[in-house]
């Protein structure tokens, strides 16, 4: 196994997975993007010794992209397993990132194998998969995009234990990035400063607000002897709003944060 | 030949007189939006509006020349309340563009940083200003660079003190130290006793912000109708340091309790009667434009209010002739911000259809536009699409028929048999409801022809014709209020009922009275909408003006209602989009419906035009 991942907790997160995966429970994970989700999932994969299965998921998957389909292969047919009948079959995390795009008929899947059932059936070729006990189920999603049509079906969302993620305080941010890009400390106060003040514009000019990903990004780049403005130019205005006076706003504000 | 020189004179002197840097000037309004962000992102009340304040005088000393030319007594000051942040319609007091933008960035900066209720004392102001310029350096470190060029080209445009007599020269050193060194200066020195010159302004700080007139302490009056812009209305749109003051009351009335010899000013507030006097006087913006306050008083309870009641009662129509009432009405929740909760049952909805409308053909003048607007429409509608995996179809879909082939040689021979790709008109499954305010503000003209009304009656009709070229579910209803216990809610095409002539009868017969209360109509539509069927669902709000009542509904509470509202529209399910054509909304807009939920209309006629457009963008996928 390789060396962990930088992950720094928020809370009892890292704890209460370990209990779930003792329990062989799902877990639910919801938090706005950028917010440390996949790094997470990650983190405790590696922690836990556990294989990673990771499924991104988009509103064209099918459960049969899910489970598995059969190939045609040179002459003969093969099936092949889908990453979830794979995790099911090697034990491991199976991972299944923005789980309300995929499509409804993924819930007949996800709903055996996260109860007490743990079953996977695979209904093109008759099997029945058991899990083993160290499969565990985790799914993500991202309440801040909460499509109404989309939104996860009580009857899914009552099989897993949930978590909500959400910007670390901070003091916690600011060790974020220094543990992640080495980056100055200074650099980083400034940018977790910059960063608190650009959430305070969500729902009223952003529709988004500055994940710790995207301060990652800058802190990356002024590392690297960039300018800071021009970092966060890139970084952060830019990959916020299209909407130039806005985007001219956003200047102002950073330069107010880095001085000019 | 006098009037001549002394033309020129004036305009010699007045030149030669100017401090400021006209060719260096900054507008407030090409900035407005991006002090705003600026203003939010560094933690100011995203509730507050950034609006332009007035003249008004601040008897400080000036410059000899200043003084023949007789110009300088006034400037646009900075402030600040829980509502409103005022800052000057336009900076030219620094050398370049630049240090005046930085100026209005400072301004916003400072502002951010300042507690409203602190800002508002006269005796602290130079502390708290001192504070607040700490805290903005503090936390925004990158604002000290640009604070220093500003504090330097500020000081040199100031009156030095040597040049001014001993007090005031010790208030103007104390004021240099006080931006040099911020939180240095505890205190003005008192200037001497019985002068009543002030200190120069400063255009770095905020100044004390005039006692806002408290719209919730306010008791209600019945007269002071929204209406059509008169003449007097037309002035310069600026925020007027406002007071409310008491009806001064006496019982005796021959005798008049004041001093004649005092009654010299437009400053003073006399109560005279003029309950015969209908005509507004015409030289009342005049005088309100040279003022520095503004008093208000309500009405006492003698006479006076009877007889605005009166007026009131005329202005509503008999029952006979008003607009039909349909039902009873329905009761509808308000938000209080300043108490952060819903008020249940407070506003009375009280649905209405038009009581002689009669059928009418789509107007002659609409005729072509109805035409173009249709076929543009008619592309709009049901665009077909493939529907993959489908038992027959007109091709066959390779994704499908190599899936079924494969389960098949692997022996499952129960694999399906559904591998045709189909062409079906896609389901546009689409609701959309259009809002439109019917206040009285619509009776204004829009331009020469038309009123506001007209151009919303023309677009509705319009609209209504090329909506239904699409096939989209879609419903009309207009609004307006008068108080929360009778929101007129007019029916004009409900979503079950086609639109014809009947319905553009009911178009033509609308007409514009009373209020704006935004938020309990929002309220009704979602309750409309929320049983539609389909997946998505659009409210459309056409509106000319801010949120507004005669009780306590304006100014903040309004728009913190409205925002509940739409936030409850957006819970349901349902896309909320303003539609508006009043141009200060720019201010208020992103508060209330948030980032792109909003889109602001030059001028009324741009309506009718882009209002297809814009549904075209809206229902686009």
């Amino acid at each position: 196994m390789s060396e962990l991942p930088f992950y720094q907790a928020s809370g009892d997160e890292i704890d209460l997975f370990e209990h779930a995966h003792r329990n062989r429970l799902p877990v639910l994970i919801k938090g706005p993007t950028g917010a440390g989700k996949t790094r997470f999932v990650a983190y405790m994969a590696a922690k836990l010794g556990l294989p990673l299965h990771t499924v991104a998921c988009h509103d064209d998957l099918t459960a049969a992209d899910l489970v598995g389909r059969h190939l045609i292969g040179d002459g003969e047919t093969y099936w092949s397993d889908g990453p979830l009948t794979r995790a099911v079959r090697e034990g491991g995390i199976c991972y299944l990132d923005e789980v309300v795009e995929a499509r409804k008929d993924t819930t007949v899947v996800i709903h055996p194998l996260a109860d007490h059932r743990r079953t996977l059936p695979i209904d093109r070729n008759g099997e029945v998969l058991q899990a083993p006990d160290d499969f565990m189920l985790v799914v993500s999603y991202n309440p801040g995009y909460q499509n109404f049509l989309k939104g996860m079906k009580p009857s899914t969302r009552q099989r897993f234990l949930a978590l909500r993620f959400d910007f670390p305080d901070a003091a916690r941010e600011e060790s974020i990035l220094v543990g992640e890009t080495r980056c100055d400390a200074f650099v980083a106060k400034r940018l977790v400063d910059l960063g608190r003040s650009l959430r305070a514009l969500k729902d009223v000019d952003l529709e988004e607000v500055a994940s710790t990903r995207l301060l990652i990004y800058a802190a990356l780049l002024i590392r690297d002897g960039m300018d800071p403005v021009v970092a966060c130019r890139a970084a952060l205005i830019e990959a916020l709003t299209d909407d130039r006076e806005v985007a001219a706003a956003l200047e102002e504000v950073v330069l107010a944060t880095f001085g000019k | 030949m006098e009037e001549w020189i002394g033309a020129r004179w004036d305009r010699w002197v007045t030149q030669a007189a100017r401090r400021d840097h006209p060719h260096a000037a900054v507008e407030l309004k090409d900035i407005e939006k991006t002090l705003g962000v600026f203003f939010r992102a560094l933690g100011g009340d995203a509730g507050l509006r950034v609006v332009a304040a007035a003249d008004c005088a601040h008897g400080a000393r000036r410059r000899l020349l200043q003084r023949i030319a007789g110009i300088g007594m006034r400037t646009a000051h900075a402030a600040l309340d829980r509502e409103i942040l005022r800052l000057p319609p336009r900076l030219a007091v620094l050398p370049t563009p630049d240090l005046n933008r930085d100026l209005y960035l400072w301004l916003a900066a400072l502002a951010a940083r300042t507690d409203p209720e602190r800002s508002r004392s006269p005796q602290h102001w130079i502390a708290v200003n001192q504070q607040a310029t700490l805290r903005a350096l503090q936390t925004h470190p990158g604002l000290l660079a640009r604070y220093r060029r500003l504090v330097l080209a500020l000081l040199n445009e100031r009156i030095a003190p040597d040049r001014l007599p001993e007090d005031e020269a010790a208030q103007e050193r104390a004021i240099r130290q006080a931006l040099l060194v911020p939180g240095s200066v505890a205190a003005l020195p008192a200037p001497k006793r019985g002068k009543v010159r002030t200190v120069q302004p400063v255009p770095l700080w905020l100044m004390p912000a005039p006692i806002a007139p408290d719209a919730a302490a306010r008791a209600p009056t019945p007269n002071e109708r929204e209406g059509a812009p008169s003449q007097e209305q037309q002035a310069p749109n600026k925020r007027y340091q406002a007071e409310r003051v008491e009806m001064p009351s006496h019982d005796s009335p021959m005798i008049l309790p004041f001093r004649a010899e005092s009654l010299l000013s437009w400053a003073e507030f006399v109560k005279v009667n003029r309950a015969t006097d209908d005509d507004p006087n015409p030289d009342a913006g005049r005088a309100a434009i040279s003022l520095d306050r503004l008093m208000l008083a309500g009405d006492d309870d003698t006479g006076q209010q009877a007889a605005s009641k009166v007026r009131l009662d005329l202005d509503l129509p008999p029952a006979a002739e008003d607009d039909l009432a349909l039902g009873p009405g329905i009761l509808l929740p308000e938000w209080d911000w300043r108490r952060q909760r819903l008020k249940p049952d407070y506003c009375r909805v009280q649905p209405m259809a038009a009581r002689q409308a009669e059928p009418c053909p789509l107007p002659e003048r609409l005729r072509r536009s109805a035409q173009r607007l249709k076929s543009q429409f008619a592309a709009l509608a049901p665009a077909r699409r493939w529907l993959k995996g489908q038992p027959d179809g007109i091709e066959p879909d390779i994704d499908a028929c190599v899936r079924i082939a494969a389960d098949r040689r692997a022996g499952r021979s129960l694999a399906g048999t559904s591998a045709y790709l189909d062409r079906r008109p896609a389901d546009r499954d689409l609701a959309c409801l259009v809002l439109a305010d019917l206040s009285l503000s619509t009776d204004a003209h829009a331009n020469d022809e038309q009123r506001v009304i007209d151009v919303i009656r023309d677009s509705l009709m319009l609209f209504g014709d090329a909506l239904t070229a699409t096939g989209d579910r879609f419903a009309f209803y207009g609004f307006s209020s008068l108080r929360r216990s009778f929101v007129r809610f007019h029916e004009i095409k409900p979503f079950d009922r086609p639109f014809d002539a009947m319905t553009r009868g009911r178009i033509a017969a609308l007409k514009p009275g009373y209020y704006t209360r935004l938020g309990a109509a929002v309220r009704r539509t979602v309750q409309l909408l929320e049983p539609q069927p389909s997946p998505r669902r659009l409210l459309l709000v056409l509106s000319d003006g801010k949120p507004h009542d005669t009780d306590l509904y304006e100014g903040r509470y309004g728009i913190e209602d409205t925002r509940h509202a739409l936030a409850e529209a957006r819970n349901a399910g349902i896309k909320p989009f303003f539609v508006t054509i009043d141009r200060e909304a720019a201010a208020y807009l992103p508060h209330m419906c948030g980032p792109n939920g909003f889109v602001i209309m030059r001028k009324p006629e741009e309506l009718l035009t882009r209002l297809p457009q814009l549904y075209a963008q809206l229902t686009d996928r």
